[in-house]
């Protein structure tokens, strides 16, 4: 590039950033207009940090944390006031660890509430946690405040019930389904619980770290049973 | 030389009626339409215009009583095994079996924690052609179902079996 551009960019960019903003449209040469366009969003994106490192360093702890930990951080107090001994063991900045027993009142107080409206559930999956501990976690977002939280709820193996949000948000129906067909997490208060991927007639909970496969299903062999394929 | 000898006119010939049949059927073993997985994709492109399964007698049917060929395209998985077999039986004599890809042929990449999934669909129909591959080209279904051909051109229906 010739010094006459360069200098004719520079100059543009320049006025553009301080509120001309025909200066890069005016250039007629259309190679340099485009040019003179990435130089101006680059000196835009660098403009805002220098500031930053700039500016007194009281502020910017503040902006640190990001809107998600916010949200987490936000609900759970608002929780505590509300549902005082619903919250499970320690609590931290990314999700929020409940009891089962009001896990329904919650569910819909998160919903209706109009400071959160949690009008979606996003997924809702189980894990095996091992030392006969299952879990179920619930990512909920708000469509309209555009923010999410994460749910965990802890079961023993001995007792697994968990209150059903099927009745809150209608997609639960088969999240749960799914869940319980892995996990076998009962869903108190479900209307249809049953199996939805395995066969009904199956034995056992397949994601269970301590699954075994039944031998047989209907007469057929389930586990391998071909040797030296391997 | 012997009985049948200068007895015919020309464009005459003479075979086993046991052969011709075996010949009909080997020329158009037409094909149930259904797969359970990825395979079927694959089964798709060969019987579409540019492998063209036609070309060799094959065509695809939509119910289990006017087909002659099953082509278990893809995984079967327990749930699914029961139905296959289902299936199988609602076909009408003569019937054959192909098994497409690894899943159908021994399970597959399920092969050792599929919990879910048939070790093979030998466990629970009669298979005459295995295609491996995961999944096989049509080039290779196309193979396979060449050798199912000759296998039925081999058939002697009307011969009585001994033993």
């Amino acid at each position: 590039m010739s010094e006459d551009k360069q200098k004719l960019i520079n100059d543009a960019v320049e006025k553009a950033l301080s509120g001309d903003a025909d200066a890069v449209n005016n250039i007629e040469d259309r190679v340099t207009r485009a040019k003179a366009k990435a130089a101006l969003v680059k000196a835009k994106r660098e403009q805002p940090k220098k500031e930053d490192s700039n500016d007194d360093a009281s502020k910017s702890d503040e902006k640190e944390q990001p809107l998600s930990d916010n949200t987490v951080q936000k609900v759970s107090a608002s929780l505590i006031a509300k549902f005082p001994k619903s919250l499970d063991g320690e609590q931290n900045s990314d999700w929020i660890q409940l009891k089962p027993e009001s896990w329904f009142e919650i569910a819909k107080w998160l919903k209706d509430n109009p400071d959160f409206y949690f009008d979606s559930l996003q997924c809702n999956t189980g894990f095996d946690l091992g030392e006969g501990l299952l879990e179920s976690r619930y990512n909920l977002h708000s469509m309209k405040h555009l923010h999410s939280i994460e749910i965990r709820i802890k079961v023993s193996v001995e007792k697994p019930d968990i209150p059903s949000v099927e009745s809150i948000w209608r997609v639960a129906d088969w999240f749960e389904r799914e869940t319980y067909d892995m996990f076998g997490i009962n869903f108190i208060g479900h209307s249809d619980l049953r199996r939805i991927l395995l066969p009904e007639d199956w034995e056992g909970w397949p994601l269970r770290k301590d699954y075994e496969e039944q031998e047989t299903y209907h007469g057929i062999v389930v586990p391998k049973v071909k040797e030296g394929w391997e | 030389m012997g009985l049948l000898e200068n007895r015919f006119d020309d464009n005459v010939v003479v075979e086993k009626l046991d052969k011709l049949l075996s010949w009909a059927r080997s020329t158009s073993p037409w094909f149930f339409q259904f797969g359970t997985a990825c395979c079927a994709i694959e089964m798709m492109a060969a019987a579409a215009s540019r492998h063209d399964l036609m070309r060799i007698g094959i065509i695809p049917r939509s119910s289990p009583r006017q087909a002659d060929v099953m082509i278990v395209a893809g995984t079967v998985t327990m749930k699914m095994a029961l139905r296959v077999k289902k299936l199988y039986e609602q076909m009408a004599d003569p019937k054959y079996v192909v098994a497409m890809g690894s899943c159908a042929t021994s399970g597959g990449p399920y092969w050792q924690h599929g919990y879910h999934v048939l070790k093979g669909v030998d466990l629970v129909i009669p298979v005459d052609v295995y295609v491996p591959g995961c999944p096989p080209r049509p080039e290779a279904l196309i193979e396979g179902l060449l050798k199912l051909q000759e296998q039925i051109l081999e058939g002697r229906p009307l011969t009585r079996k001994t033993g």
